[in-house]
Formats: structure tokens, sequence, C-alpha cells
């Protein structure tokens, strides 16, 4: 109990603090004299040993809540959300592999040559994966171009139409009231059939890396939903990208061919079956974001490394390369279709949804003296990118505690529609910004008050898709906007863009975020070459890129995996220095302020999400504190009866219980022997193998690790597995289906100790043993991710159902 | 007998190089100096083969000289009003004719060299082909192809209906404005206006038209000019009636559109407000954790480090 003392005195306390002598007032016990012999004697009572419903994580147990007497407030209570809550509706993966009986049998069976077929399917899994993820992104960009483009056509005819006779009030109208409409469906297919199918989809992806369970989030309807959703949403004229969805949409799809089977569509394929299970299906997954990536930008290196700075606990050499693969696959697919499509075959120049266009070295080179001024765009992008995540914060906040009725959702998703269309209509009304039509690539040009034969600049930037937006900005030649056209445009797009995010509307923020940088990096270059005179910085193009890189890293802050994507997208390597420069200045400015906008996200979804470490002032606490106690253990042995009442009790929602001696005399605390999970424990019951059965020969044939594959992933709940009055009497045997070498810690670990081992190995369950190998508690993730380093410290997650 | 064969050759080369020259005051000094170089190197006595073009390459070369000289003639002169491609269409296909005679012709020499190879590919410059590529781009960039008929003279239908109306609606801005002159009210168009809207409208018409066919008939959707003398008259009529004349006055309605707008910036308020204040607010159950400690103990990890 060093470890403890040591802390009491480390604490350091203000003794005028009341509240601080208050709360030391109420830990005497457990922090002072050491819960190891008093609390310990008291959690390892019979009584409170092999009971069902005394459940790690819930507590509605009258014995817990006389322990925590000393808190006045009753349990359970209601708070309204915010930030600092762990969801109970999260699972962990299991990545750990279950080395029981039953699987060292299989290996034994399988040969050498199967092995190697298994890797080969590996192989031919990881092309699909990007065939098909080029191919869904073809299908999106197809269909938002033709939609986009008869939307703006109708729009602007009427526009045309009614700048000669009068009556522009109606153009608005049904500019407005298209958007709105068009929105309206997608939201509604997202609000109603799948939610999780809203925003960008980089966060869920994000956390099923990380080892998470979302529920749905791979799911086959979620990838109609999403993909239907990202094409409305971009027709429907919102501030959004169909980037970030394509991430999902890999995602998806890698898990669905692993699988070689759709629950949704109720088929199954009967191949790939080796791969049904957390372990195999993550690596595809993580393929699967890869390619995503890969075909939205056009960056399949990118694609590897996002994947790599996104999930990289589990990674290893083979699996890089195998994912290398399926992005280049990815890219190589949606390159040929798009080529055939736009009728030069085999061209091969359009690798991704957004080509930012070729940066000619000699034009829009740049000089050394340009790296401050780029460095200088960094802080800019970072502090603007902070604005924008905490502005989208209070937002999301008020989104989840006022507006959760999905109603509510579908209608405020429509009247960001219709204000995005008359903010632009608005714009384009007041601006004065007429550029000569002719030698301009613009696709939409509106003449509304200008003269004949030239364009209302505006237009170009409102009147568009964002992707088209973005590569104006880029390439339109020096002269193309006036600096109030830009000023107001990005002013104006910031905040549509901020409001937009979190919508119930599938929908990406790479594009909007690209989209505003370039507009304030252009502007920016144009005011350099009018405060030097027009003589270096020839170029607004440049400076549109570096905003635009700003910007991004600023709102998202990745690093490595972003530099590598501008700097693909853009086909320009010499752009990675100054690309990398401006990123890591926009990262470090913006952490100053707040975190970024996925991690934002993720904690606003309270899903338990582990970072790469355990927070740094934490090695005081100990597995100890840590742990959920008192733990729910099987006998080795076990009544099917037993195992009934622990499995259906509804407070709880345990799905791994260590497995312990069985003793026929329950008195005695018995040491651990394997860790059983809940499917397995379903499985088991469902096929009655009991021990009555199987000496009476009834079981017909043993369980093989087939049978735990084939309920994958969706295993049946409890309550629809019958088992009659007699069976309850019946006995279990877990010995070979346990795992039977579950990993450890003893008490006194520290939790960055814990941390690293439960993130390093991918663990779902941690059993805390003392010295005699006796189970005192189980560490999972939440018991884990409560912990936080906030503004003031160490801080704590409550845990709510959500 | 073969040297003086070979000397005989070149004299009679020399004499029809010389011939064209002497009928071209400007070029006279210049053939003359070639001459006199040529004739000094035979005097020193250099060997046979020396840089002298065959007197059919030298035929070639001078016509294509010419040719050049006269299109690029053409071509400044019609630089504006722009009339490229109506008035020295003729020329630049002559010029593309005389070009590949160059590159097919074989000198009738029996060596193996032609004329392609001495008159193109023979020395650093090329002036012949940088000559001829300057008229190739400028000819892809005016996009000429487009309003000419295909291998033959003239305008094609719709760019001669065009011009017609082109030249029909000037003389409308023009017989209208000498009726203003006499009314002592320059600033004021009004007439002009009034009475050339009808060929105005046809003419901008007209030309939308075109282009929208010319963006259907282009299959890749990209750089779908027409070409330069129909842009570029569109373009001074386009300007002279919304600029110089001012008769494109559009209905700005600006108090419906502000109506309207300041209408649908209205609807987010009412809804935030409304559902802040009369939807439910959703509430988390908070559940309490079982573990040894008390949650109380964690306020000394947070005012340990505050």
């Amino acid at each position: 109990m060093a470890n403890v003392a040591k802390k009491v005195s480390w604490s350091g306390r203000d003794p005028r603090d009341d509240e601080d002598e208050r709360a030391g007032e109420t830990t005497p016990l457990l922090n002072g004299t050491g819960p190891g012999s008093a609390g310990g004697a008291r959690q390892f009572t019979p009584s409170s040993f092999l009971r069902p419903g005394q459940l790690s994580n819930v507590d509605l147990n009258e014995d817990i809540r006389e322990l925590e007497t000393e808190l006045p407030r009753p349990y359970p209570n209601e708070i309204p959300h915010n930030e600092k809550l762990l969801s109970l509706k999260y699972e962990s993966l299991d990545y750990d592999n279950s080395e029981n009986q039953l699987f060292l049998e299989e290996e034994r069976r399988i040969n050498h040559a199967a092995f190697r077929t298994v890797e080969i399917k590996r192989w031919v899994i990881c092309a699909m994966i990007g065939i098909l993820t080029g191919l869904v992104a073809c299908f999106i960009d197809i269909v938002v171009e033709n939609l986009a483009g008869l939307k703006y056509r109708v729009v602007k005819d009427n526009i045309d139409k009614f700048t000669e006779k009068g009556g522009l009030s109606f153009s608005l109208l049904l500019w407005a009231t298209l958007n709105a409409s068009v929105v309206m469906v997608g939201s509604v297919i997202v609000a109603f059939i799948e939610p999780v199918a809203a925003g960008s989809g980089i966060p869920q992806i994000k956390c099923y890396l990380n080892g998470v369970k979302i529920p749905h989030v791979v799911r086959l309807k979620t990838l109609v939903i999403k993909v239907c959703g990202v094409i409305l949403s971009v027709v429907g004229g919102l501030a959004v990208g169909k980037e970030g969805p394509m991430i999902h949409s890999g995602a998806v799809i890698a898990a669905g061919i692993s699988q070689g089977r759709s629950t949704s569509l109720k088929r199954d394929f009967k191949i790939f079956e080796y791969f049904r299970r957390d372990t195999e299906k993550r690596d595809f997954v993580s393929a699967g974001a890869a390619a995503g990536v890969s075909a939205a930008f056009g960056a399949p290196v990118g694609g590897v490394l996002f994947s790599l700075e996104e999930g990289a606990s589990f990674w290893n050499q083979f699996l890089t390369w195998r994912i290398f693969f399926a992005s280049m696959i990815s890219t190589f697919t949606l390159n040929s279709v798009l080529s055939v499509y736009h009728g030069n075959a085999w061209d091969l120049s359009s690798p991704g949804l957004i080509n930012f266009g070729r940066f000619d070295s000699e034009k829009m080179g740049y000089t050394i003296q340009e790296i401050p001024i780029f460095i200088f765009m960094g802080v800019v992008g970072g502090i603007l990118g902070a604005l924008f995540n905490a502005l989208n914060y209070w937002l999301t906040m008020f989104r989840i505690r006022y507006i959760h009725r999905p109603c509510l959702q579908v209608i405020e998703a429509m009247l960001v529609a219709a204000v995005t269309a008359a903010v632009g209509f608005v714009m384009i009304y007041c601006s004065r910004d007429c550029q000569p039509i002719q030698g301009s690539s613009v696709a939409y040009p509106l003449q509304l008050f200008c003269a004949d034969g030239e364009y209302n600049s505006m237009a170009t930037a409102f009147f568009n898709t964002p992707e088209k937006s973005v590569v104006n900005l880029f390439h339109d030649p020096p002269g193309s906007y006036n600096p109030m056209t830009l000023g107001m445009f990005t002013l104006m797009y910031f905040f549509l863009a901020c409001w937009t995010y979190g919508l119930t509307v599938s929908a990406g923020v790479f594009i909007p975020s690209l989209l505003i940088g370039a507009a304030w990096g252009r502007l920016f270059g144009i005011s350099l070459s009018y405060l030097s005179k027009g003589s270096i910085w020839a170029d607004p193009g440049k400076y549109a890129l570096m905003g635009a890189a700003a910007q991004l890293g600023g709102i998202v802050r990745m690093t490595l995996s972003l530099t590598v994507i501008m700097m693909e997208a853009t086909g320009n390597v010499t752009y990675g220095f100054p690309i990398m420069l401006v990123l890591m200045t926009a990262k470090i400015v913006g952490d100053y302020f707040v975190e970024g906008l996925y991690d934002m996200h993720i904690q606003l979804q309270s899903v338990p999400f582990l970072h790469w470490e355990a927070p740094v002032t934490s090695h005081s606490l100990t597995a100890r504190e840590v742990m959920s106690t008192p733990v729910t253990c099987l006998r080795r042995i076990e009544r099917v009866g037993t195992v009934v009442d622990i499995l259906s009790d509804t407070s709880s929602n345990h799905n791994g219980f260590p497995v312990v001696e069985s003793n026929p005399n329950t008195t005695q605390v018995a040491g651990l022997r394997g860790l059983i999970l809940r499917s397995q424990l379903i499985v088991l019951l469902k096929h009655k193998v009991f021990v009555e059965r199987a000496n009476l020969n009834l079981v017909q044939r043993r369980l093989k690790l087939k049978d735990f594959r084939d309920a994958y992933p969706r295993f049946p709940p409890i309550q629809s597995i019958h088992v009659s009055q007699d069976e309850r009497e019946c006995m279990i045997d877990l010995s070979e289906f346990m795992n039977p070498s579950p990993y450890t810690v003893p008490r006194e670990a520290s939790l960055p100790r814990v941390f690293k081992l439960f993130r390093a190995l991918g663990l779902r369950h941690l059993v805390v043993v003392n010295n005699h190998n006796e189970v005192v508690g189980m560490v999972t993730r939440k018991d884990l991710a409560r912990y936080r380093l906030g503004k003031e410290g160490l801080e704590e997650l409550s845990l709510a159902q959500t | 007998m073969a040297p003086l064969c070979r000397q005989l050759l070149l004299l009679f080369a020399l004499a029809l190089a010389l011939g064209p020259a002497a009928g071209l005051d400007a070029l006279g000094e210049a053939e003359e100096l070639a001459a006199v170089m040529a004739a000094e190197l035979r005097a020193a006595g250099l060997p046979g083969d020396l840089p002298e073009l065959e007197p059919e390459c030298r035929r070639l070369l001078t016509a294509f000289a010419e040719g050049s000289a006269t299109l690029s003639g053409c071509l400044a002169r019609r630089a504006r009003p722009v009339r490229l491609c109506q008035a020295c269409g003729g020329l630049y296909r002559s010029l593309l004719t005389q070009y590949g005679d160059i590159a097919r012709a074989v000198g009738n020499s029996s060596e193996s060299h032609n004329c392609a190879k001495s008159i193109l590919t023979s020395d650093r410059l090329q002036v012949v082909v940088t000559l001829s590529s300057f008229f190739n781009d400028t000819w892809e960039a005016a996009n000429c192809a487009n309003c000419i008929k295909n291998n033959s003279e003239g305008l094609s239908n719709s760019t001669q209906e065009f011009m017609d109306l082109f030249n029909k609606s000037l003389a409308c801005f023009e017989h209208n404005l000498q009726g203003q002159a006499m009314d002592l009210s320059p600033n004021n168009y009004t007439e002009v206006c009034k009475n050339c809207n009808g060929t105005y409208k046809k003419l901008n018409d007209l030309y939308n038209k075109l282009q929208r066919l010319n963006r259907h008939g282009d299959e890749s959707g990209h750089s779908a000019h027409l070409c330069i003398d129909v842009e570029d008259a569109m373009n001074i009529t386009r300007k002279l009636w919304s600029r110089t004349f001012n008769c494109s006055v559009p209905c700005s309605d600006t108090v419906p559109v502000i109506a309207v707008s300041s209408f649908i910036l209205f609807l987010p308020v009412v809804f935030y407000l409304s559902s802040f204040l009369h939807s439910k607010q959703k509430k988390r159950i908070l559940i309490l954790p079982k573990r040894i400690q008390s949650n109380a103990s964690l306020v000394n990890i947070q005012e340990k480090y505050s």
C-alpha cells in the first residue's frame, strides 16, 4: 500500500479549501488505511460472490448503495447530457483471440496448405474491397454531378428569366425549396432509418478501429443510407462534401465482403467463414477505410497512413502492404471508370473524387522567403479551426439536449438547407463583382445584374458544388475574385459549414474546411501581392492551397495522413514541406484552445475511446481503484440455471465472466481458471451442451469453432433461448470453451501499466487477481476510458445510460 | 566531266534562286548577299555539296516565305475588330499546303536528303517549323475551324447567319444614334434601346444557341469556344448595349428579395427558440460504477493537479 500512502502525501491540498476538506473527510478509509484488508474482506464474502446481478458496471444493488452512503445524492440520478459521460451502449470488440480447446483442435486439423489459402483469400478480399469502394465512389460522383447539374440549370434558367422581368424573390423561393426538399429526403432516411449514418462517419470509424463496437456502424443498410444520404445532401446544396463519407463507405464494404454474407439481406454466401471474428474483421475494416480515403482524394498512400494514424495499435507490415494494395486498387478503379465515363477511356488522370488540379512547379513554385508566411497562415488556420470547433461544440451540445427527436432533426436540416440557399442568393444579389465570361471555365455562369457577357463572381463560389468551388479558388487566374467577394464568402461559409456539421444528414467536413481555407488563403495572397506591389507573390492559388491546408488542419487536427493526402491530391511533392509546416502549426495552435472536431464529437457521443497513452498524471492510480468489483464469476462446471439467470439479468450487460475452480464449497474463494464470453455462453446454451446430455449420448456431435463463427456478429439475445425447468438443473462444463489463459494484472499495477497492456493487446476484459490468483476485480474499457486529462488535471467521467 | 557537271548544276540552281528574288524588292538585298556568299565559297574551292538548297527546295521555301508574310499581314490587319477567320482563312489554308509541300517534297537530286530535311531540320533554329507552328497555334486558339465550312472556303451557315444579324444590329445602332444626335441629349439612348431591342435579342439568342450546340457537339464538354470572330462580335455588341447604351437595366426587386430572405433567415431562430422552450431536455441516467473507492476520492486527484 505504499503508493496509496504516497498519493496522500503528494496531494498537497490547500487547507483553506473547504471543498477539499470535505472531500478529504469522506475518504479516510479508502485513501488512508488502504482497502487491501478492510475493503477486500468485505468484497469477498461468500454472499456477494457468485451472485447474479452483482455485475461490474451496473449498480442497482442494495449492497453497493450501502457502501456509498457517504454520497448524499441518490442513484440513479438524472443529469443533462454533457461531455463528461461514458455511454453504456458501446461495447468493446474482442480483438484478443480465445485460445480454447476448440481453437487448438481446429489449428491441428487445418494443415499448412490451408493456411496458405487463407492468406490468398485475404488478398482477394482486399482487391474486392478496393474495386467495390472505387465503384461506390464513382456512383456517388456521377449521380451528384448529374443531379446537381440539373438543379443548378433549373435555378439558373429561372434566375435568368426573372432577372429580365422582375420577381427574383420567386427564384430565391425556388432555390430554397429545391434545396430544402432534397435535403429533407436525405435527412429523413438518415433520421428514421439509420441514425448512425449521420455525419462524416470518420469519428465512428475511428472508434471502430480503436476497438469500440458502435452499433450498426458496419451494416449494409448503413452503407445504402450513407451513399444516398451523401448524394442528397450535396445535391441539396448544403455546405458539405462527399469525401468523409467515402471512408465510412469503404469500411462498411470491407466489413461486408470479409464476412462473405450480409445479415441485412439475410444472405450467406458461405465464403470467407474463417474471417468471422472481430480480429480479422477489424483488419479488413482498416483496409476499407484506407480504400475510402484513397478513392476520395486519389491518395493511396494517404489512405494507408490514415488507417495507420487512426487505428494503428494492431499493425504489422503484411497488413500494411495489404492495405496499400486495397488503396491502390480503389483509386485505380475510380480512375478507370471515371475515364470511361468522361469519354477518354484509360486516360487515368482523375484519381480522386476531389482533384485539386495540376499545380505547376514553375508557375506556382515557392521560395524560402515564403515559408514564414506559410507558417503564419498555419497559425491563422489553427485559430479559425479552434473557433469552428468551439462553435460546433456548443451547437452539438444543444442538439443533443434539445433536438433529439427525429422530426425535429429533419426540420432542422431543412431549415439549414433553405438558409444556405437564401444566404447564397443574397450574397450573389448584393455582389457587384462582375467578371468577363470569356476564357473562364465557370460551369453555371449567373449573369444577374452584370452586363451581358459577364458573370457574377460571387456565384462561382456559392452557385456550385463545393468541390468545384475549391478547384476554382485554387486555379482561377489572378483577378478572378475581388477581395470583398472573398471576404464575405469566407465569413458566410464559415458559419454555414459550422452550422451544418452535426446535422442529421450524412456529409463530410473536409470539403467545406478546404473551401473556407481556400477562400481566405486566396484573399491573403491577393492582399500580399497588393502590399508588395505585385512583385514576387504572383499566384494567389498557392496561398489558397496553403490556406485550405491550414483550415482543414485546424479543424480536424490530423497530421501525417493529412499532409500526405494534400500532397497526393495536388500531385506535387515539393509542396510537402510547406504543407507539413502549415499543418503542424495549425495543430499546435489549435490544440492550445480546443481539441479536434472528430475527437470532440467522439467525446460528445460518450464513447469509451482509448487514446494512445494513459493520462500522464495517473501513475498513482492502481488497478485496485480502477477496476470494477465485485465480479460475477462462473464456476468451471456451472448449473445452467445460474448461467441463464446471470445472462438474463436486465440490469447488466456483461460480456466476460471469469471462470473459477468449481469448488463444491462455495464459501471459499477459488482461483482463476479462465475467461468465457457471453457470446460463447449463448451458443453453448443454444446447442444445449450440458453434461447430462453428453452422458446420455444425446449430443449428436461435438461443438466446433464454426458454430461460434456462424452466430457472429449478431448473437441472439438470451431471451430468445428457451431453457426448460428440467434443463435448468443440468450442469454445463465450460472448461473446453473458456479461454484458459486470460490476461491478468495484480492489484498494485498502475493505471498506465494496465492501460498499455489493454491498449496494445486490444483487450476487452482484464482480470485483476490477488496473490493467490483469486479474482478481485475486472478492468474493462469503460474503467480505463473514464480517466481523462481535463483542464484542471485528471478527471473522471461518469457512466450513463443513453 | 563530273566537276563541270556539278558546276553547271550549281549555276543553274543559283539562277533559279535569284530569279524570284529579283522580283521582290525587300528580299533582293539579302538574296544577293547569299548569292555572293555562295559564289565566294565556290571560288574558295569548297567541295560541291556545300550547304546550298536545291532549286526545287528553294522554290518551295520562297513560296512559304511569301505565304507567311501575307498571312501575318492579314492577321495583324484583322486583329481589331477581330475578323481573322473570315479574312485570312484562304491564306492560312494555302500556307498549310505550302508547308505540306515542303514536308513532303523530295528533291530531284539522287542523293538521300530531300527538301524536308534540308529546310526543316538541318539547323537549331528551324525557323520554318517555328513559323508554321505559330500560325497553327494561333488558328487553334482562334478556334476558326468552328465557323468555317469543312474543307471549303467561306463561313458556315450558322456563322453567316450570325454575321448578317450582327451587321443588321450594328446598322440599327448607327441609324438610331444618328437620330439621337439631333435630340441634343447624348446620354439618352432610350431610342436605341427601344428600336434595336428586337435585333439585339435575336442576336443574343442566336449566340446562345450556337454556344449550346457547340457545347453539345463537344464530347468532353470543356473549352467549348465559338470561333473568335463570333465571340468578339458578340462581345462588342454586348458592351455597346449594356455599357455604352446602358440598355439592359434589370428589374431589381430588392424589397421582395429582402422580405423573403429575412423570412427564411428568421425561421431557424423560431425553430431553435421553440425547441429550446418546448422540447423536453434529454436527461441521462447516471449509473454508479461498483468500485472499492467512492467518487469522492477522485476529487483529490483533481485537486492535486489543479
